[in-house]
């Protein structure tokens, strides 16, 4: 019985996803949990097991989409939930990578090349067991670019607002995705040129002709403007319309980006940034000059992709607008290190081009030498970024994965919730989830716990004696201690407004301090 | 006078000896006369075939308030009467006086003669004239069938019935249900209302974004090439039937007549039809005054309620003669070759396709906002949307003018419902109930945009009167339309026809709960409606609004009128419009369900060229 290419490419997948899923469950066996993924476990498990305003953590948890995907797994398993969803994401964006590819190129070459590299490419097994979003970033990065790519072609109305709703989905997946709206401003101008009826070749005669006639240039401009209203409606509508609702049920129109109660990247990225500069052993962050030079390092293939796409000026600048996007993130986000995801983008805009354009080139041969020799580079390449990653979580993914050995950096964060657990049923501890939210994921009852996304956490605050059994204080230590009122400070300053409560230590790690409340009168 | 009215209209010079001779052989052809063929396809003008007769001598006569013998006219049948333009009325001085426009008809002569055994004594009348009197005096049989044929042989599907005794107490039972439950647990009965309208406004409109993508999926599709089109051999194109039902609409005519010229179809294959109400004087007496030829043929429909253009339409019929057969409005400019590419389409498409739909849309699309904003709405509509439910294989509703039928399988589907206000969207639905499939052709008619917005709001109250008509209709066997057009169909149906008049009744309450809440913070809306509610109903408004624009803003592509993405943003302006309409529409259903809301055309003062395909 032959099989036909959609059933094998559907075992494929299914061989990948199980590939993936045993790697994320081995990791997380071992212990290694990344902050997004515990993050996600302990809003689901509010969302599930809380009392109080549970349709906030619902609706203003960002991003929204990868959260609600890790939200569908958890019925299978909580802590398993990130893993199970990048897993099976991560094989799904492989199908759609290889339908797009089989239905244009017949050489089964290239599929197998893909395959090597979603086998074995450390970074999208990073983005495969990691329990991490980079998955969804990725694939509605390549929906979005390829739909763009056949508006190129066809010039429908269909592809340019497919493209326009997998970009609204990938701001929801990671919102600076905005910014690339950004670099397309100009894009679009030569898109509009270059569909013009003009027997001009060249782009920039093209926009000379354009602009001296009345009539071409009435119609460009409001082809142009057609375009970009296309394109960026359904983004710009989305993001008011999401900031709206945060307005309203927060008071803030940036609640999901700024808030360490919305997002998990806030505080993360931030200290990850401030560790690694200030440390013993100061390591030299990214410079906005070498960025793109980075990426080209990291993925040699979109050198051949560029080259690929030589002949046409604005589909040439499709695929350079990511690198702007990168440098323009760098320079804003000048704080911040750049995650990997920001450099995988590039491998999948790379296998993008090799769909649209592996068939052009005469001598395939020879350009199937070089795609194996580039590919693997980009093996070690891929292995290089993490391992010498100056963010913990990539770090720490790569060295548990080749060292196997128990990952011990939530230890602490597992300590205390088991501590709490083995707490009497029906006491209550005070928390702030902004910076303790690992221990809110791991401790089993999240009822037991006063969180700020409950009404009476401002109460219990003021006075927790009336609500809670238990204060989990962050020690001066913890390199989060400026993110949360439940401090070292908070004590004494409650001390003297309830000068008849007495608070005992019960269980101290090198980060937290849980408090009992003693009520002396 | 023995004198032969054909010779004499060559000899005044109206008529050339070359198409003397192609008339004379059209009506043996067609078993028509002369005169007919002369006046109705375009040889020579009412005005001139008139003075020619005067300046020989026949006086004509006012016959209108003649009068008639039952008796006599028993023995005429109305088709033959019509073929001759000619009509005995009453047996006087032992002859029988018969109206004819020519004379020297010796085929009518004869067959009065052997009929009553009298000689004919004959009156000569404008052939306007002697069509109105016989369609009046013989017509009945032929009225009566066209508004009752329907119901005779398919009840279900006849709209005569607005709601059947289920659907009442369906009704009722819905409205106690609710009103009990608001009585006894006022805050869940509201909230429980509250998601279940913002859902479904939320999924209705998902759904028309997701035709709208599936339909500009294949924008470039051509169902029918150029070289489609220049492989016709004229020859061999069928007699086509075009059917005109107009009232009052007396300043079109000239129009109606430049592009019905301008069609790139053989004329004498062309079997065009006016219909005229009987009571329409003006329009009768616009064609009767033309200074140049006609190219049409008209019938006048004798009076019987209801007064609906699908009664016009099914009276038509009965003297149709052409293989195909499509409708258009007196305002209407049709691509030039649209029936060729019918023609083509039918002859490429399976046996089981009986109808195809053109694209509608406006040649006044500038002319004010309204214009611009109905344009964006046809846009989507015809170009994304019905291409959407065809891929779909969803019923499609059919657009008021430029469907083209194959005249047997209208005829065995009982025709249009004359009950229906909106029958050509009840034809659609009831071609996919018997297995008909509907296709859509790349050729577009060009329409008057209701310029005007009480006009507007009259017909768009006809059109959604008509959805909620068509959706009651077939909606009275829900299993049965799911055994008939599959359950894809049937959500389909619902959520397109079903879907469309329930969210624009709807539109307003969210609007004015969505203002409330956050204009006025009404803390009513605050403590009746938990967060969560408010938060979903929220978010499916601004949603579905931002959706539904959007997928108005797509509309422009395909047609490249970019100038009018920016209008589609006031479009949440433009549905309140629909919501009123919506209303009035309801309120009419219940009250004066059969009461067809008249459109006035002819507003535009936009010039409307023909749309001549190259």
């Amino acid at each position: 019985m032959r099989i036909s290419k959609s059933q094998y490419l559907f075992i494929l997948t299914v061989m990948l996803a199980v590939y993936y899923l045993v790697i994320g469950i081995y990791l997380n066996h071992l212990g290694y949990y990344n902050q997004e993924s515990i993050f996600y476990i302990e809003k689901t498990k509010i969302i599930f097991e809380g009392l109080g305003n549970r349709i906030k953590v619902m609706g203003l948890t960002a991003p929204l989409l990868p959260f609600y995907s890790t939200f569908i797994f958890s019925l299978i398993n909580t802590y398993l939930a990130p893993v199970m969803a990048s897993a099976i994401g991560t094989a799904i964006l492989f199908y759609i990578i290889a339908r797009a590819l089989t239905s244009r190129i017949e050489n089964d070459f290239y599929l197998y090349l893909v395959l090597v590299m979603f086998f074995f490419h450390p970074g999208i097994i990073y983005a495969a067991c990691s329990g991490k979003a980079i998955y969804l970033v990725l694939t509605f990065f390549f929906l979005f670019f390829f739909n763009l790519l056949k508006f190129y072609r066809s010039n429908t109305t269909f592809h340019v607002s497919i493209a326009s709703i997998c970009l609204v989905t990938l701001i929801f997946c990671d919102y600076r995705f905005i910014w690339l709206t950004l670099f397309f401003v100009p894009l679009v101008l030569a898109i509009s040129i270059q569909s013009l009826n003009l027997g001009e070749k060249e782009s920039i005669f093209r926009l000379f002709l354009s602009f001296n006639s009345p009539s071409l240039r009435r119609k460009l401009i409001s082809k142009t403007f057609a375009i970009y209203v296309i394109l960026f409606i359904l983004p710009v509508a989305s993001v008011i319309c999401y900031k709206l609702l945060n307005l309203t049920h927060s008071g803030d129109l940036n609640y999901f980006i700024e808030s360490p109660y919305a997002t998990w990247s806030v505080l993360v990225d931030k200290l990850n940034f401030d560790i690694t500069t200030v440390s013993s052993n100061y390591q030299l962050p990214e410079l906005p000059i070498l960025v793109s030079l980075r990426v080209i390092y990291f993925c040699p293939l979109i050198l051949v992709a560029i080259y690929l796409f030589r002949e046409s000026t604005y589909q040439a600048l499709t695929i350079l607008t990511p690198f702007a996007f990168i440098e323009f993130l760098h320079i804003k986000y000048d704080k911040l290190f750049l995650n990997y995801e920001y450099y995988l983008i590039f491998l999948i805009l790379a296998i993008l081009c090799l769909i649209f354009k592996a068939l052009t080139v005469k001598n395939q041969f020879i350009f199937k030498v070089i795609l194996t020799a580039v590919v693997l580079v980009q093996l070690y390449t891929g292995y290089i970024f993490l391992n010498k990653s100056l963010i913990r979580d990539e770090k720490r993914f790569i060295t548990t994965l080749i060292g196997q050995k128990p990952n011990l950096d939530q230890g602490e964060s597992m300590e205390m919730a088991g501590f709490i657990n083995s707490l009497p049923k029906d006491s209550h501890v005070l928390m702030d989830d902004a910076i303790a939210y690992p221990i809110a994921a791991f401790t089993t009852n999240i009822r037991r716990l006063t969180l700020p996304y409950q009404d009476l956490f401002l109460s219990a605050i003021e006075t927790p004696y009336r609500y809670d059994d238990y204060i989990l204080i962050a020690t001066a230590t913890n390199p989060y201690t400026g993110y949360t009122q439940l401090n070292n400070k908070y004590l004494p300053a409650i001390r003297t407004v309830n000068s008849g409560v007495n608070y005992k230590r019960v269980y101290v790690t090198d980060n937290w301090i849980l408090y009992k409340i003693i009520t002396i009168q | 006078m023995s004198i032969s009215i054909p010779e004499l209209l060559v000899n005044d010079g109206f008529i050339t000896p070359g198409d003397q001779g192609k008339i004379h052989a059209f009506a043996a052809r067609s078993g028509s006369s002369y005169a007919k063929i002369a006046l109705n396809f375009g040889y020579i003008s009412r005005k001139n075939y008139e003075r020619s007769l005067i300046n020989a001598g026949f006086v004509f006569a006012p016959v209108r308030e003649e009068a008639f013998d039952i008796e006599v006219l028993k023995k005429i049948e109305l088709k033959f009467a019509n073929d001759h333009v000619a009509l005995p009325l009453r047996i006087e001085n032992n002859k029988v006086v018969t109206l004819m426009t020519d004379p020297s008809n010796q085929l009518f002569i004869d067959f009065v003669r052997f009929t009553y055994d009298l000689e004919p004594e004959i009156i000569v009348a404008r052939d306007l004239d002697i069509t109105w009197l016989s369609h009046k005096l013989l017509g009945e049989k032929y009225v009566k069938s066209s508004v009752y044929e329907l119901l005779r042989r398919d009840p279900s599907s006849s709209a005569s019935i607005t709601f059947t005794t289920p659907q009442l107490v369906f009704i009722f039972a819905l409205i106690a249900v609710t009103t009990i439950g608001l009585v006894l647990r006022f805050k869940d009965t509201s909230i429980i209302i509250n998601v279940i309208i913002s859902m479904f406004f939320l999924v209705a409109i998902i759904f028309k974004l997701f035709l709208a993508l599936v339909g500009s999926r294949f924008e470039l599709h051509q169902a029918v090439t150029k070289s489609d089109v220049r492989n016709i051999v004229d020859d061999e194109l069928p007699q086509y039937t075009i059917l005109l039902p107009v009232y009052k609409e007396d300043k079109l005519i000239k129009k109606l007549i430049w592009n019905l010229q301008s069609l790139d179809y053989p004329r004498e294959q062309l079997d065009v039809k006016l219909l005229i109400e009987e009571d329409d004087d003006k329009t009768l007496q616009a064609v009767q005054n033309l200074d140049f030829p006609a190219v049409f043929e008209v019938i006048v429909v004798p009076f019987h309620m209801p007064k609906t253009k699908p009664k016009a339409c099914n009276y038509g019929l009965h003297f149709s003669k052409g293989k195909y057969l499509t409708i258009y409005d007196a305002e209407d400019i049709p691509d030039t070759d649209q029936l060729k590419k019918v023609v083509a389409l039918f002859a490429k498409l399976p046996e089981r396709y009986i109808c195809i739909q053109s694209a509608l849309n406006y040649f006044n699309r500038n002319e004010n906002f309204l214009t611009r904003m109905f344009t964006l709405e046809y846009s989507y509509w015809f170009d994304y949307m019905l291409p959407g439910l065809d891929t779909l294989d969803i019923p499609i509703p059919l657009g008021g003018t430029s469907n083209h039928f194959k005249m047997d399988a209208l005829i065995e589907l009982g025709a249009w419902d004359p009950f229906n206000v909106t029958e050509d969207a009840d034809l659609g639905v009831r071609a996919y109930a018997k297995g008909y499939k509907v296709a859509i052709v790349n050729s577009t008619t060009y329409e008057e945009a209701n310029n005007d917005p009480l006009n507007w709001i009259r017909q768009r109250s006809r059109w959604i009167k008509g959805y909620m008509q068509t959706y009651l209709v077939h909606m009275r066997n829900p299993a049965t339309l799911i055994r008939k057009i599959g359950f894809k169909g049937f959500l389909g149906f619902n959520f397109f026809v079903g879907a469309t008049s329930a969210t624009f009744l709807v539109y307003p309450l969210l609007l004015a709960i969505f203002i409330s809440y956050l204009v006025f913070d009404l803390s009513t809306i605050r403590t009746l409606f938990p967060d969560w509610v408010l938060f979903m109903a929220i978010f499916n408004l601004m949603v579905g609004n931002i959706l539904m624009i959007y997928v108005n803003m797509m509309a422009v592509f395909k047609r490249r009128y970019f100038e009018l993405i920016l209008f589609a943003i006031a479009n949440p302006v433009y549905w309140l419009m629909h919501s009123a309409a919506a209303y009035m529409g309801l309120y009419q259903l219940i009250t004066n369900p059969f009461y067809w809301e008249k459109t006035n055309h002819g507003l535009s003062k936009v010039n409307n060229p023909t749309n001549v395909v190259k």
